[in-house]
């Protein structure tokens, strides 16, 4: 059988080193995108349609465009902006957490508002205040259905974080590619990369079923 | 659970023993399994000047270079582009493509995997700096953030200069993104194949940028065609390569697109 474990075990520290880089880079950019994506939920819920605008002009932007060319905007335009020069790590977060966030907001919106209005209706007539109704009676509920939507944002996002190999953020990717430079083979590198997410993804999996009984 | 998890699992395993499978039974056909009139060649046409798409033609240094070889061997021969990882997988195998003409280095590591023709061009890496860096040598690299393209030899030279997992080593999926980090301010350098990085300075003179050659340091390697283990066209082609350095035709398209003579004593001496 032509398959050189020997180069797998070679590169395994490096690879390693690139898992936690990618889950690192996913969780925080999970965190500040739903942040930010709930924030843009709330907003694109607004009564009044030009206060409501500028967030669907944000989602439709970021859920119409490539991540690919995202992740360059962001790493060759956005940042050396603020920070004068391009930064792999800044960028990787930057441009995830920014995709993220226009998918989170669309579970948050979808969330609240698959709550019958009924129940709305009913927490106000007991006399709560609207944002009572909302924290106490609908997000409740709402975050219920928006777990298994949230898993699936997650899971996206890890696999999505191996386009950061194109900035050389040096995530499970970028290592396999360089394994694949030195010998000039490419099952060794890509198999070994998929079995990698295949594993943060199933164990991630995992974890989300015993959030979502748990919830 | 505990039975849905194995499951899964072995589900797993099974997908990654017929992948092995499959690249393993494509070895099975080593060698090409043509009927020996016509070459099928693969290239990475994304290397410009050495080959490079014009529109919808490739042309290039390796592309003239390739057709002057098919012509003193009286072969027949297509020159497709398919991309790196496709002419890699499928040279390797030799059932679609038996051959990869792509500026591709000779080196140890990768002959335990291909055949090599013998050397036909002579490259070396070169350094590229803004100019005014402080940057004069390969030496003046360390520490510094260097920019390479992934899975070329300048990536393995800077590796061993300053470690495979130092973070200051950048690697991109091409030289253009790498340049572009040089632009951008995320490395001080980059290095690259000697005939990209001035073609690159040429083509973006507004930019003030130099090339540092560093002999010392940079040894000379050299580009080779690629063949499946154990391929016949090796023996085939090798006289043909030898005869069109050794009659001129050679430098006469070395000339045309690098303005210079080339040295072909060199070449015939490298191993």
């Amino acid at each position: 059988m032509d398959f050189r474990f020997d180069i797998i075990v070679h590169y395994l520290p490096v690879l390693l080193k690139g898992t936690l880089f990618t889950i690192g880079v996913s969780l925080v950019s999970i965190l500040c995108g739903s942040l930010l994506g709930l924030v843009i939920g709330f907003g694109k819920m607004a009564p009044k349609w030009y206060f409501r605008w500028p967030f669907h002009a944000y989602i439709n932007i970021f859920r119409g465009t490539p991540l690919y060319v995202q992740i360059l905007i962001v790493h060759f335009g956005l940042i050396p902006l603020f920070y004068g020069k391009t930064y792999a790590l800044m960028s990787a977060f930057v441009a995830l957490s920014l995709n993220s966030a226009a998918y989170s907001a669309e579970i948050f919106r979808a969330g609240i508002q698959s709550i019958d209005p009924g129940q709305r209706e009913a927490a106000l007539s007991l006399g709560m205040t609207r944002r009572q109704a909302m924290r106490f009676i609908i997000l409740p509920q709402a975050i219920k259905r928006m777990v298994p939507a949230f898993g699936n944002e997650f899971i996206v996002l890890v696999k999505d974080s191996s386009l950061l190999a194109l900035i050389a953020a040096p995530e499970i990717m970028y290592w396999s590619n360089t394994m694949k430079g030195q010998y000039l083979r490419i099952w060794e590198p890509y198999l070994t990369a998929a079995l990698i997410y295949f594993i943060l993804t199933y164990s991630l999996s995992k974890l989300l079923n015993y959030i979502e009984r748990k919830v | 659970m505990g039975i849905r998890k194995t499951w899964a699992m072995s589900g797993m395993v099974a997908l990654l023993v017929l992948a092995i499978a499959g690249c393993g039974s494509g070895n099975n056909a080593e060698g090409g399994s043509s009927d020996g009139k016509s070459l099928k060649i693969a290239t990475d046409a994304s290397y410009a000047p050495m080959e490079y798409m014009d529109t919808d033609t490739i042309k290039g240094f390796d592309i003239d270079f390739i057709k002057a070889v098919m012509e003193e061997a009286g072969v027949d021969y297509t020159v497709t582009n398919t991309g790196w990882d496709t002419m890699l997988t499928s040279v390797k195998q030799g059932t679609e493509y038996q051959a990869g003409v792509s500026s591709v280095s000779i080196t140890d590591e990768r002959k335990e995997t291909y055949d090599y023709s013998i050397p036909y061009f002579e490259s070396t890496n070169m350094i590229m700096v803004k100019e005014g860096s402080e940057i004069k040598s390969s030496l003046d690299l360390k520490g510094k953030k260097v920019a390479v393209q992934a899975a070329t030899t300048a990536d393995e030279l800077m590796s061993g200069i300053m470690g495979v997992d130092n973070g200051n080593l950048k690697r991109f999926d091409s030289n253009a993104v790498a340049l572009m980090e040089l632009n951008g301010g995320g490395a001080d350098a980059v290095v690259a194949d000697i005939a990209i990085v001035n073609e690159y300075i040429k083509n973006n003179p507004k930019e003030k940028l130099t090339g540092i050659i560093d002999k010392e340091n940079f040894g000379s390697e050299y580009y080779g065609i690629l063949y499946p283990k154990g391929s016949e066209w090796k023996e085939k082609l090798d006289p043909a390569i030898k005869k069109v350095i050794e009659n001129g035709k050679y430098a006469e398209i070395y000339k045309e697109w690098f303005g210079e003579e080339p040295d072909t004593a060199a070449l015939m001496n490298a191993k």
